[in-house]
């Protein structure tokens, strides 16, 4: 099983203490009867678009308030960047709630102000942050309105640079994309692919997992409070095996559906979607055909998130019930 | 300390620059005053002022009152020359008398007379009762039946004198009041200070410590909520620990509460002094009303800090208020006893009851300036450890209610949120 693929070396691990942004240790939160996050471990390196993935109630949003100190676990151990609590981090932090909000009658000057101010910026920087920013989401003409005064979403271009405004080495991001429209996300993906290159940290929760494809760097896959999978999206992707190969070849291709290994064989032109037996190789095949005809493309076609989602998902689901 | 501040900066700023803060700033005291200007005026006004004339018919079963009763309704019509009385006296002749009576009490109830007086036979030697008939109705006839026994008896008496062959001129001079002047030595001016205006000086003081104190922490209730509903509760403390919101928000309040109490307390000591009654208030008071005003301030807004933090509408807040409105209404409803005996029992003991101190404190000191140093010292000490303690509970209540949504919890999940640590 890719359980921990990540994890599984612990050399790198040890060697790079520093190198992880939020380290969580068999953390645990129960509500009533609910086991809302149980017994999570999970480690978020430094610099990287860090995903979590997970169907709605899976313990995304429990996970994150436990880690801003919002809520308590009630077991394990949350360190981030190098700190035992967020009391001590937070100036670096950039959050954004799932539920967004700002005060409606403060003009967005003001609102960016204060709230900058409380995560410690200075007035000059503030002075610099404040338009930059605004100019960058294009809110720059209603720096002197209220917020109420903004559509929805402008408020919520807002509420991201609310989130920025301290130029946090730490982004947490509670669904940040749910709502916006297709060039606000554009926009947003850019600034945090930006921001990952500047060196910052990203982490954003989403149950959408064509976002997390493109995005991310880690991903970590929660279901029921539990761990599915974590990993880059490589490590995940090619722990599935898979048994799907897209081809195209020159020469008569008839022999292809006689191959041991082969299970069937799909044609659109000249195209060949090739699916294999069980436990067969994929070099073999290649191999194979290599030997006996030109070979112009070959591509093992890799599991989409999704699919490895609802197939580990489903799976763990079955075994509840 | 400086994220404290800036949350106490914004409160402030954003709290002052609200059209509410503006209206309470001048229409408060505009209000005040008007009231008691207004008030006092009309009574003046209900009882000196112009007013219709009353028709009165009197029957003398007596027959030896008429004359008197004629010169003391003229005297009455002299010293009142905008609020005349017009009197119709009727013979009382034996017979018929109970028909006349009757159809005379109906033309009352008519109108055609605001009262009719039927006088006693031996009202002189004083023994059967006269009777008044009026529509009581009006509260204003009220005032109309007090008169005119007066001018009954100024003439029953009159003829008694004359009886006894004294003249009414010279028991008039032998009545004659003496004349006398108070002088109150503990001012300056050594001018006596009207009694009316000492009663109220305290009852000012409590009022602006019942205004600086729960009017302001109200808004305590207000703009948590508000921040717990429009969700910008999480994105605060994602910069501040709740318990650094909190005291930024208590502080950020309490300067509010001190600038508009300040603002008021300036306006009514110049209004007095204007009248020359400056001296009502000295040096002292203010200084204890500072400091009695701070500390309950402190106490007052954390609880409102606990309350606000676990209610997610301000109906809720109001049902949740009630039993700590008890405090503040105790100290309005007992405040004119306290006045009269600062150093009773009872006066003593409410001033122990801390969320009650600042106001029956400052009531005290203001009655009676003498009040025990040590009971000073002693309920200010009992303040300044009860503030540390409430605000200790409330930030624990605070820091688990403040992300709650949903039901308000019960009292016992709220001592077991005082344990979590």
């Amino acid at each position: 099983m890719p359980y921990g693929v990540y994890m599984g070396n612990s050399e790198q691990v040890k060697k790079s203490a520093n190198m992880n942004a939020i380290v969580l240790e068999e953390v645990s939160k129960t509500f009533g009867d609910l086991r809302a996050v149980d017994a999570l471990s999970a480690r978020i390196p430094t610099g990287s678009i860090y995903g979590f993935l997970g169907p709605n109630g899976a313990g995304k949003t429990t996970t994150i308030r436990m880690i801003m100190n919002i809520l308590y676990p009630d077991s394990g151990r949350i360190e981030i960047l190098g700190k035992n609590s967020v009391e001590q981090a937070r100036e670096k932090l950039g959050y954004m709630p799932e539920e967004r909000g700002l005060y409606r009658k403060m003009k967005v000057r003001s609102l960016l102000s204060y709230i900058g101010s409380i995560k410690g910026m200075r007035r000059s920087e503030l002075a610099r942050g404040i338009p930059k920013w605004l100019d960058t989401v294009g809110l720059k003409e209603w720096t002197d309105r209220k917020v109420e005064d903004l559509s929805r979403g402008m408020q919520q271009k807002l509420q991201f640079v609310v989130t920025v405004i301290n130029d946090p080495e730490l982004l947490i991001l509670d669904e940040p994309f749910s709502g916006l429209d297709p060039v606000n996300l554009e926009l947003l993906k850019g600034i945090l692919l930006r921001m990952r290159d500047a060196g910052k940290t990203i982490i954003f929760s989403t149950h959408v997992m064509e976002q997390a494809e493109k995005l991310c760097d880690f991903i970590l896959l929660i279901n029921k409070g539990k761990k599915v999978v974590d990993g880059t999206l490589d490590q995940i992707q090619s722990s599935y095996k898979s048994d799907v190969v897209t081809a195209e070849v020159e020469g008569d291709t008839r022999f292809i559906n006689d191959l041991p290994l082969v299970k069937s064989v799909t044609r659109t032109g000249k195209r060949l979607e090739i699916s294999l037996s069980e436990n067969a190789d994929t070099q073999e095949l290649l191999q194979t055909l290599v030997g006996r005809v030109r070979v112009r493309a070959f591509e093992v076609k890799r599991p989409s998130l999704h699919e490895i989602f609802i197939h580990l998902v489903g799976q763990s689901n079955a075994k509840d019930s | 300390m400086r994220k404290i501040l800036k949350v106490a900066q914004r409160e402030y700023v954003e709290t002052v620059k609200t059209k509410m803060f503006l209206i309470s700033v001048f229409l408060m005291p505009v209000l005040v005053v008007g009231v008691i200007f207004l008030s006092g005026r009309l009574m003046r006004e209900s009882v000196t002022g112009p007013r219709p004339a009353r028709k009165i018919a009197v029957t003398d079963l007596s027959n030896e009152l008429s004359a008197e009763i004629e010169r003391a309704f003229e005297q009455y019509n002299t010293s009142h020359p905008q609020r005349q009385l017009i009197l119709k006296q009727l013979s009382a002749e034996e017979h018929d008398l109970d028909a006349r009576i009757n159809k005379l009490k109906d033309e009352v109830r008519k109108g055609k007379f605001d009262a009719y007086l039927v006088i006693a036979k031996d009202v002189v030697k004083g023994g059967d009762k006269s009777y008044y008939y009026a529509n009581a109705k009006k509260v204003a006839d009220l005032l109309l039946f007090s008169t005119v026994r007066r001018l009954l008896n100024d003439a029953v008496t009159n003829t008694r004198f004359r009886l006894h062959d004294l003249s009414p001129q010279l028991i008039a001079e032998l009545r004659r009041s003496v004349s006398m002047e108070q002088v109150d030595v503990s001012s300056k001016t050594g001018k006596k200070r009207g009694e009316m205006a000492m009663m109220m000086t305290p009852f000012f003081f409590l009022f602006l410590m019942f205004m600086g104190v729960f009017g302001i922490s109200q808004q305590m209730l207000t703009t948590l909520i508000e921040e717990k509903n429009s969700r910008v509760m999480e994105i605060l403390l994602s910069a501040v620990s709740p318990f650094q919101l909190m005291v930024g928000k208590i502080i950020g309040l309490a300067v509010i509460g001190l600038t508009l109490v300040s603002l008021w307390g300036i306006a009514a000591y110049l209004a007095a002094a204007s009248r020359g009654m400056g001296d009502l208030v000295s040096a002292g008071i203010v200084v204890y009303f500072v400091i009695y005003y701070i500390l309950g301030f402190l106490l007052f807004s954390s609880i409102l800090a606990a309350i606000g933090s676990v209610c997610n509408t301000l109906r809720e807040a109001q049902s949740l208020m009630g039993p700590i409105m008890m405090f503040l209404v105790i100290p309005m409803v007992a405040w004119f006893y306290i006045v009269q005996h600062p150093e009773a029992t009872l006066s003593v003991v409410l001033s122990f009851i801390p969320p009650m101190t600042p106001m029956i404190m400052i009531l005290r000191i203001a009655a009676h300036p003498d009040l025990p140093l040590f009971q000073i010292i002693a309920s200010i000490f009992l303040l300044a450890v009860s503030v540390p303690v409430v605000m200790w509970a409330s930030a624990k209540i605070f820091r688990t209610g403040i992300l709650m949504y949903g039901k308000t919890p019960k009292l016992r999940e709220l001592v077991r949120w005082l344990r979590y640590k």
